[in-house]
């Protein structure tokens, strides 16, 4: 029985102690020797001395001693002298052989030094991450309070100014219109236009900047209906023009309801004006089914471009036609592009000078929730 | 006609020079008062400071009333303006530059009872003086202070 007991002991992978009531090794394995550089078969050797004062140690083993209450995973850490500091988790338990009626205590140790390193040092990598995390979350807020401060100012400040351009050249124009010739009116017709300008900039430049701050929420949303009631609002605006809009009946995307909406706003203005120079023009807006049932498409018969250019069409200010034949602030296009993008889509444009536009856009989050 | 009192808070000299002229042009034959940042007008409708004695019951016809002041700010004095009994009832008419999101829905939770963006384009702006005038000077029965 005895042999049998020392052959498990010896066996095991761990550092095992067989102490006596006076804390004194009666025997130890080989993975001990190995672990702790103890000249191979010592034994006789108290705990608390040897470089094994560990303190409460003493204590906790005299309580299973005296008990025979046991322990498990009792934790210290302690440097053992020409084996460097260790974190240990300890089990002991009292053992009374029938040879032997003292008590004895079995003590095993369980190094667990590397694992508890890895663990502090992924807590620290934690650590550091959540910090730097707050950081940037933190600069990121100040970045958008910024942000919103300088739209909020734009919005109020930039308007203004405008406003007093606008209204006192109006104001020169009809009250001393026989003060002025020619050439003087219509420098002041330049200065109202160019207000109204400037005007039109920063609405579309505010609108751009609040595409990227609120926060989508997904729904179904109709876009023949969408489509529908744009349409009405621009024939409402310029009831002469000779337009036929055909809207293919039952387009439906998961998407942001107010994105969407100016981004068809975008789209639909666009094909509306760069027709206005054609007796009769005619809008499409329908599924661009070989691309899959979340693309669509936006056709119009008029202007179009030099697809030469097609890669500058999505760029900020970037304007294809001149100002005086189609008004406009280039702002449009990239505002189209933003909205798709936050909607995980792309969008693409196909035309020929005087030959039409074709806008291919996808909303692929169809079943995002 | 003439104590239907017009209450314009505008900081701006610019605005105010443009909306009086507006006013002008459309005919508004009211009275106007100016008050130039939200404390004077705190003190205009509220009759302290300067206008101590003035009677808080004689409520003007219409206010309108710009965000972006000096001092007390145009969201502000909609806020006290509607927590006090005597003048809660004030149709008060928000006329701002912007019309970003949260000017407009704060105006309205606090009360507003109408929110006009001033449009840069003058003739813009007559055409709104003129509805404004037809509304709320002619169609719109103020609660009480003008005529009894």
């Amino acid at each position: 029985m005895r042999a049998f007991a020392a052959s498990i002991v010896e066996t095991v992978r761990h550092p095992l102690l067989v102490l006596d009531a006076e804390l004194r090794v009666r025997a130890a394995n080989k993975a001990f020797y190995a672990a702790f550089r103890v000249p191979d078969g010592q034994t006789d050797f108290a705990l608390n001395g040897e470089g094994f004062d560990i303190p409460g140690l003493q204590d906790r083993l005299g309580q299973v001693a005296d008990s025979g209450e046991a322990f498990e995973g009792f934790e210290v850490r302690h440097d053992f002298p020409g084996v460097g500091p260790k974190t240990l988790l300890l089990n002991a338990r009292l053992v009374v052989s029938e040879s032997d009626p003292s008590p004895m205590i079995l003590l095993a140790i369980e190094d667990v030094t590397e694992k508890k390193e890895a663990e502090d040092g992924l807590r620290r990598l934690n650590d550091v991450l959540e910090d730097r995390m707050r950081e940037r979350t933190a600069q990121l807020e100040t970045a958008n309070q910024e942000m919103e401060a300088f739209c909020y100012s734009v919005s109020h400040d930039l308007r203004a100014p405008l406003r007093s351009i606008d209204g006192f050249s109006r104001e020169l124009l009809k009250s001393y219109a026989d003060r002025l010739d020619d050439r003087g009116r219509h420098y002041l017709q330049r200065v109202r236009s160019n207000s109204q300008r400037i005007a039109n900039l920063i609405d579309d430049l505010l609108q751009l900047s609040r595409l990227s701050q609120i926060e989508m929420k997904y729904e179904t949303v109709d876009l023949t209906t969408l489509a529908a009631s744009i349409v009405a609002d621009l024939r409402q605006r310029e009831p002469n023009r000779q337009v036929t809009v055909v809207i293919e009946p039952g387009l439906t995307a998961r998407g942001d309801a107010g994105l969407l909406r100016v981004a068809l706003e975008n789209l639909l203005e666009n094909a509306w004006k760069f027709t206005s120079k054609k007796p009769h023009a005619t809008i499409e807006v329908g599924r661009a089914g070989h691309d899959g049932p979340s693309a669509f498409f936006i056709r119009d018969d008029g202007a179009g471009f030099d697809p030469a250019f097609a890669g500058k069409l999505f760029g900020a200010f970037q304007r294809l036609h001149h100002e005086r034949d189609f008004p406009g602030t280039g702002i449009g296009l990239v505002t189209v592009q933003r909205v798709v993008h936050r909607h995980g889509g792309t969008i693409r444009a196909e035309g020929a000078v005087g030959n039409g536009a074709m806008f291919y856009f996808t909303l692929p989050h169809g079943d995002e929730p | 006609m003439s104590q239907k009192i017009i209450l314009l808070i505008e900081d701006n000299p610019d605005d105010e020079e443009l909306t009086l002229l507006a006013f002008q042009k459309c005919k508004v034959a009211n009275e106007v008062v100016v008050a130039r940042d939200g404390a004077e007008a705190l003190d205009y409708l509220f009759a302290t400071a300067a206008y101590a004695g003035r009677d808080v019951a004689a409520l003007p016809q219409v206010c309108l009333l710009d965000l972006k002041l000096p001092k007390v700010d145009g969201l502000e004095v909609l806020r006290r303006v509607r927590a006090d009994p005597r003048t809660r009832r004030l149709p008060v008419v928000i006329l701002t530059s912007s019309k970003q999101d949260q000017d407009l829905l704060e105006s309205y939770d606090l009360g507003a009872n109408s929110y006009i963006r001033k449009p840069v384009d003058f003739e813009r702006f007559l055409e709104a003086v003129k509805q404004l005038q037809l509304y709320w000077l002619v169609l719109n029965e103020a609660p009480g202070g003008g005529n009894p």
